[in-house]
């Protein structure tokens, strides 16, 4: 349904202006072909409700041309041909109510005739308007839309980075390390909440440098080594140029973990691993390695890797790239983000 | 009282020992890092009382609980995982959330003096700690001192025995202390079908069915071994594949 019909003080505006229009439409008439006040409200009245609806129309007609990805021939062809249809029929049935009222008001034909091109003109051109405001609207929703689609997935990033599992499981290891070993537990608890004081700060920014993201990512690798001790090896290869490109907050970290906690934990000897990070010319693309055990208990899939993805798309649409490869024991997650060259 | 720790993590099990070390009369008879060591060095030293972590390499607790003997103890210590302290609290199995306490670990220790074994039987724990909408990748089967895993799709079909389920995957016969009916409700319900009371069939191993006696059916697997099936079992093969 129309928009305007879910709102009553819309629908109330829509029509006051209506009364405008159909104002200035029966100034148009008289003066172009000397009707009389009476005359003009007679044929105006019925013209301005019939067209005030048909003004609703270009909404699905709108919708159906989006203006992106419709060719402007087509959508000025088929805009134009409704605009000639509408006026058309509008003016065909002012003329009928001029020729059948003709008989109580003579001459009222022959006056109405004189100024039919001008009110075929301003119909033409008012259903045009009307086609123009829809776009404006339907373009102003859809940006309304995705805006909240971005704030909806950034929400679920902040949820996620403070992952429940790690959180407890660090709290353990000192809890371990306390007795035997103080001031590594004094490090540990230090080394925790950095990154958590980092990732809290790092999460209100839509961008940063990926060499921030890195440094993130080396602070919870940090506390992972901690905790699973020669079992979690770590390899980094990141090209200089890439620490200056501004990526979405969070799109390493989360990946590692998942690498942790669906890899390396589920492997007995552990593993090392890997990541690369290339500038190229238009785009930096980063991949994160990791071995695993195919034959590992199920462990749900990971939330990290679903999240960053969706974010990866509501920001960058199809330009970005998440692929994953999973061979028989190495699991890897390559990921491409276009740079806008500044 | 005999312990064993089971954590794929030194320092988890590290301050397990410590605290435990302290308690009088218990006696840390063995520590394991996953759970296949898990599965076997309980069977060796027969403990009374086994902590066991939830998510490990190999074996997680669930499938370690599984396969050993029901009169150990088992309490389950983890650091967050909603599903399996869900399953947990409606089965009202005790269990340790990391970081713990000296007095939590007795309490547990006090808890388990009054009890005899698992209320629940394992597999149904396992059920209960599963999302709705996943089921079991795998099923894991013990023989003799080894564990044996037998990927869901490498079934071919399960039979009902007594209190037990014969699984048959790739030639060989596995026995399994399960009903059929929590089998079934752990696997795919549209990759095995309950074709007769006694029978679980993996779909994908039927090559055609055959009428039997009036109110009877066959079905043949694509090895050629021939299963009953039942009236109520022939309805539900034909929902499965019409839809």
């Amino acid at each position: 349904m129309h928009p305007l019909f879910q709102n009553w003080k819309a629908l109330a505006l829509y029509f006051g202006v209506w009364l405008l229009l159909a104002a200035m439409l029966g100034l148009l008439i008289s003066v172009a072909g000397g009707l009389s006040p009476a005359e003009t409200a007679v044929i105006i009245s019925p013209v301005a409700i019939v067209l005030a609806l048909i003004c609703l129309a270009p909404w699905y007609a709108c919708r159906s041309l989006p203006l992106k990805s419709t060719a402007a021939g087509r959508l000025l062809g088929q805009h134009l041909l409704a605009a000639m249809v509408v006026s058309g029929a509008v003016l065909f049935l002012a003329e009928a109510l001029a020729h059948a009222l003709s008989g109580l008001l003579p001459g009222l034909d022959g006056r109405f005739s004189a100024a039919t091109p001008v009110l075929a003109a301003m119909v033409a051109m008012i259903y045009l308007l009307s086609i123009a405001m829809h776009y404006v609207v339907i373009e102003a929703q859809t940006s309304r839309r995705s805006e909240l689609l971005a704030r909806e997935a950034q929400l679920r990033a902040l949820k996620a980075q403070v992952n429940p599992h790690f959180l407890f499981n660090s709290l353990n290891s000192i809890s371990a390390l306390t007795a035997a070993d103080a001031s590594r537990a004094r490090e540990m608890c230090i080394q925790l909440a950095d990154f958590l004081r980092t990732s809290l700060r790092l999460g209100e920014r839509a961008s940063i440098p990926f060499g921030e993201e890195m440094e993130l990512t080396r602070m919870y690798l940090g506390v992972e080594q901690v905790r699973f001790g020669q079992r979690l090896r770590v390899s980094i290869d990141v090209e200089p140029a890439c620490n200056e490109c501004q990526v979405p907050a969070l799109v390493v970290q989360p990946l590692v973990e998942n690498a942790v906690k669906h890899g390396i934990a589920l492997i007995d000897e552990g593993g090392e691993i890997l990541m690369l990070g290339r500038r190229m010319k238009d785009e930096l693309r980063f991949t994160i390695e990791n071995p695993y055990d195919p034959l590992a208990p199920s462990s749900r899939s990971g939330i990290g890797l679903v999240n960053v993805r969706q974010r990866l798309e509501a920001r960058y649409g199809s330009a970005a790239r998440l692929e994953v490869e999973a061979s028989e024991d190495v699991y890897r997650v390559s990921v491409a983000i276009p740079m806008r060259n500044a | 009282m005999k312990a064993i720790i089971v954590d794929d993590e030194e320092l988890a099990r590290r301050v397990l020992r410590e605290y435990l070390e302290q308690e009088p009369g218990i006696d840390i008879v063995a520590e394991c890092a996953n759970g296949f060591e898990a599965v076997k060095t309980i069977a060796e030293h027969e403990p009374d009382v086994v902590f066991l972590d939830v998510q490990m390499p190999k074996l997680d607790g669930f499938e370690v609980l599984e396969l050993i003997e029901r009169r150990t103890a088992v309490v389950f210590t983890t650091a967050f995982d909603q599903y399996a302290m869900r399953a947990f609290d409606a089965a009202a199995v005790d269990y340790l959330l990391k970081p713990f306490g000296r007095d939590r670990l007795r309490a547990a220790l006090k808890k388990l003096e009054g009890r005899s074994q698992t209320p629940l039987a394992p597999a149904e724990l396992r059920n209960a700690a599963r999302p709705t909408g996943e089921y079991l990748e795998r099923i894991v089967v013990r023989d003799g001192a080894k564990v044996h895993v037998i990927p869901a799709g490498k079934l071919d079909y399960a039979e009902a025995q007594d209190d037990y389920v014969a699984l048959r995957s790739e030639g060989r016969t596995w026995l399994k202390q399960q009903t059929i009916s929590s089998l079934e409700s752990a696997l795919h319900p549209r990759r095995f079908v309950r074709i007769h009371r006694g029978f679980l069939v993996n779909l994908d191993r039927i090559a055609r069915i055959e009428p039997n006696t009036k109110d009877t059916w066959l079905a043949i697997l694509t090895d050629g071994a021939k299963i009953p099936v039942s009236r109520a079992g022939y309805t539900r093969f034909n929902s499965l594949i019409g839809g």
